[in-house]
C-alpha cells in the first residue's frame, strides 16, 4: 500500500482562468486538493468538467498555472495521464464491446502490460461488483452497470489519481449509495486518491474528506470538509402554525429579522442565524411567546454545503 | 469423526494442492510500457475493429468480402494452374504482379468507403476518444496509431495477395530468375503496396475526420477516390486540358506510382516520358505522359494534404467543454 504524504498537495491552481469567448468558465481559481476523496461540487455549468479537462491536459487554460501530481498537465501530459484515471460524465460506450475487453484495452493503453491488464481487467471488474457480468457487451448493460463499468476502467491501471466526473447520473438511490461506497473503498483500501464531480450536495458530504465548491467558475469554498461543514451554525426552530392566532409563524419570522437575526425560512421551519447559541435560543422564545406560536422543534443546526453556497450567493 | 482421512489432508500435500482462486484487486508496482505500449495497444485494437476480429458477426462480412475479393482471385489463379498442370507464365494464366492490383484496387475502394471511416468516425460518437486522450495518448500520438492501424489493415489486402502470388509461383517454378530478381520484386511489392495503401489511408483518415457521420464518410472517400477520376477524365480527354490534371485523381495517380515502381513495359522511371498513340482512347492512359518525379510528388503530396486536413480538424476539435 503507498503511504502519501499528508503535506502533499494532489493538485494546485493560481488564478486559473478558462474563457469560452465571453463566458468565463474558471474564473481566477487558487486552490488546492489534498489527498484522499475531495468533491468537486457546483451546479450544472460550474465549470466542474472544465477544470476536470484542465487538470488531464485537455484545456489549455487561458491564463494562470495548473500542477497535477506534481505536473504541469500542458507540458508533461503523457506523464502526467499515465497516472490519473478518467470516467467521464458522458455515458456512451462503445455499444459491441464486453466489459472485460473495454476494461483490459484502456489498461493497455494506460500502461500495463498485456497480461496484466488481462488479469487486473477481472480482477477490478469484480471488485465494481461486474464479475459475473465481465463478458456481456456494454450495449445490454444498465446505465448503473455502464457507470461501474467506467469507474472500473479508470481504476484498474492502478493510478495514484482517479477523476470522476458524475459518476452517479442516472442512478437509483440504491445504485447511488453502493457507487459511494465504492469511491470510499478505492481511497480508503487503495491509497488512491480521488476527485468527485458531482452536482449533489448530499452524497459530497456522505464521502469526501475535502471539497472544492465551484458557483459559476468562482472558487465558493476550499478545504477539509470537516472545517467547512457540520459544526454547529446557529439553530433550526421548527413551529406548529397554529390557527389562532393566525399568521404566527410570520409573525416570529417578522421579530426576529427585526432583531437583526439572519432567517431563512422553509414552510414552518426556520433556519437561525448571526448571533450566540443563547442568545438565539432567547430571542426565538421571546418572539414564539409574544406571537402566540407553538415550538415543535428547536435544536442546533449542522452548517451544509447547502449554506456555503447560499452565503456566497449573498 | 471418520477415521478415514481426508484427501490431501496432510499440510504438505495440502500446500501442493492449494492455489490462489481470486487474487482479487491490489496495487500494481510493476513495469509500465509508456507511450509505446499505448499505441501498440490502440492499433491492434484498431486493426482488429476494421477486420471484425472479437466484434459480431455482422462486423466480419464487409470486411472479409474486401479480402475475399482481392485474394480469391489469386487462390483460383494459382489453383487453376497447379490442379491443370499448366505453365502460368507461357499460357498465361497468372496475371503479372502490376496487373493483379486491377482486383485489388476494387477491394481497396470497397475497404476505405465502407469500413475504413468507422475507425474515426465511432471514436468521436461513442466518447473513446476522451478516453483515450485522457491517457498517455496525445493527439498526435492517438492519430498515428489510427492511421498506422489503417495501414496495415490496408496492407493485407495491397501486399498479401501479390506476395501469395510471387510465393506460388516460386514455389510452382516460375517465379523471378535467382534471388536478387527475387528480392528486386519482393521491394516492389512491398514499396508499391505501401504507397497505396498510404494514399488511399489518408484519403479515408480525412474524409472520416471531416464528419460524424458515415454516410457522409463514405461519400466524401468516393468523391475523393472515383471522383476525382472522372472529372480529371473529363477534363483532360474531353476539355483538352494537360495531363497534369490527372494530379488530382487520387486513385489514378496511386496506380501510377504503382507502375513506375513495378517498372511497366513503355514507361521508363525518372527518365523522359513516352510518346502516345493520340488516336487510341484508354481511360487513364495520359498518366504515362507524366514523369516519374511528378508522379511521386503529387502522390508525397495527397499524403501530406490528408494527413494536414486530418491534424488541423483534430487540433481543432472539442472534447467537451
Amino acid at each position: 500500500m503507498r503511504l502519501y504524504d499528508p503535506r502533499v498537495t494532489i493538485v494546485e491552481t493560481q488564478a486559473l482562468t478558462q474563457r469560452f469567448g465571453s463566458t468565463v468558465a474558471l474564473d481566477a481559481l487558487d486552490l488546492q486538493m489534498q489527498p484522499g476523496v475531495t468533491g468537486l461540487v457546483g451546479a450544472n455549468g460550474a465549470g466542474k468538467t472544465t477544470l476536470l479537462n484542465a487538470m488531464l491536459g485537455l484545456r489549455v487554460p487561458t491564463s494562470g498555472s495548473l500542477t497535477v501530481l506534481g505536473f504541469d498537465p500542458q507540458r508533461a501530459g503523457h506523464r502526467l495521464r499515465a497516472n490519473v484515471g478518467f470516467a467521464p460524465e458522458r455515458n456512451v460506450l462503445p455499444d459491441e464491446m464486453r466489459a472485460v475487453d473495454f476494461v483490459r484495452h484502456l489498461s493497455e493503453v494506460q500502461g500495463l502490460p498485456r497480461g496484466e491488464a488481462r488479469n487486473r481487467a477481472s480482477d477490478t471488474l469484480w471488485l465494481v461488483g461486474l464479475g459475473e457480468e465481465r463478458l456481456r457487451t456494454l450495449g445490454t448493460m444498465s446505465t448503473g452497470q455502464r457507470q461501474r463499468v467506467k469507474l472500473a476502467q479508470a481504476i484498474a491501471s492502478d493510478p495514484k489519481l482517479v477523476l470522476l466526473d458524475e459518476p452517479t447520473d442516472g442512478l437509483d438511490p440504491v445504485q447511488r449509495s453502493e457507487m459511494l461506497t465504492l469511491i470510499g473503498q478505492i481511497s480508503r483500501d487503495f491509497s488512491i486518491n480521488v476527485v468527485l464531480s458531482s452536482h449533489q450536495l448530499e452524497e459530497v458530504e456522505r464521502v469526501c474528506d475535502n471539497i472544492v465548491a465551484l458557483d459559476a467558475g468562482r472558487l465558493v469554498a476550499c478545504g477539509p470538509i470537516s472545517d467547512l461543514i457540520g459544526a454547529g451554525d446557529g439553530i433550526t426552530l421548527e413551529l406548529v402554525d397554529v390557527a389562532e392566532p393566525p399568521g404566527s409563524v410570520d409573525a416570529v419570522e417578522a421579530a426576529l429579522r427585526a432583531g437583526g437575526i439572519d432567517v431563512r425560512r422553509r414552510e414552518a421551519t426556520l433556519a437561525l442565524r448571526g448571533a450566540a447559541f443563547e442568545e438565539l435560543c432567547d430571542r426565538s422564545r421571546d418572539a414564539v411567546a409574544a406571537a402566540g406560536a407553538r415550538i415543535r422543534r428547536l435544536e442546533t443546526r449542522r452548517r451544509t454545503l447547502e449554506d456555503l453556497f447560499e452565503d456566497a450567493a449573498r | 469423526m471418520s477415521d478415514t482421512p481426508a484427501p490431501n489432508s496432510t499440510p504438505a500435500a495440502a500446500g501442493e494442492a492449494a492455489q490462489i482462486i481470486d487474487r482479487g484487486y491490489r496495487s500494481y508496482d510493476g513495469p509500465r510500457t509508456g507511450l509505446p505500449g499505448s499505441i501498440r495497444s490502440v492499433v491492434r485494437y484498431s486493426v482488429r475493429h476494421t477486420l471484425g476480429l472479437g466484434r459480431a458477426a455482422r462486423h466480419k462480412i464487409l470486411p472479409w468480402l474486401a479480402v475475399v475479393i482481392a485474394l480469391v482471385p489469386a487462390v483460383v489463379f494459382v489453383g487453376l494452374a497447379v490442379v491443370l498442370d499448366i505453365d502460368m507464365i507461357e499460357d498465361e494464366i497468372l496475371p503479372d504482379y502490376h496487373e493483379y492490383y486491377d482486383f485489388i484496387t476494387t477491394a481497396l475502394f470497397f475497404y476505405c468507403a465502407i469500413i475504413v471511416p468507422d475507425i474515426l468516425v465511432a471514436d468521436r460518437r461513442n466518447g473513446m476518444l476522451q478516453l483515450y486522450l485522457s491517457t498517455p495518448l496525445q493527439r498526435w500520438s492517438y492519430l498515428a496509431s489510427k492511421a498506422l492501424a489503417v495501414a496495415v489493415a490496408l496492407a493485407v489486402l495491397t501486399i498479401g495477395p501479390v506476395l501469395f502470388l510471387l510465393v506460388a509461383r516460386t514455389i510452382e517454378g516460375s517465379g523471378p530468375d535467382g534471388l536478387i530478381e527475387w528480392i528486386k520484386i519482393f521491394v516492389r511489392i512491398i514499396a508499391a503496396g505501401g504507397a497505396i495503401s498510404a494514399a488511399f489511408t489518408m484519403a479515408s483518415l480525412a474524409a472520416a475526420s471531416l464528419t460524424d457521420r458515415r454516410l457522409f464518410a463514405t461519400i466524401g472517400v468516393v468523391v475523393l477516390l472515383w471522383g476525382s477520376g472522372f472529372a480529371t477524365l473529363a477534363l483532360v480527354e474531353a476539355a483538352d486540358m494537360s495531363e497534369q490534371v490527372y494530379a488530382f485523381d487520387l486513385g489514378g495517380i496511386a496506380d501510377e506510382l504503382k507502375n513506375r515502381i513495378y517498372g511497366v513495359e513503355g514507361m521508363d522511371p525518372f527518365g523522359a516520358p513516352e510518346s502516345r498513340d493520340e488516336d487510341a482512347f484508354e481511360p487513364g492512359a495520359g498518366r504515362e505522359q507524366l514523369s516519374t518525379r511528378f508522379v511521386v510528388a503529387v502522390n508525397f503530396a495527397w499524403v501530406a494534404l490528408g494527413s494536414a486536413v486530418v491534424w488541423w480538424r483534430y487540433r481543432r476539435l472539442a472534447l467537451s467543454r
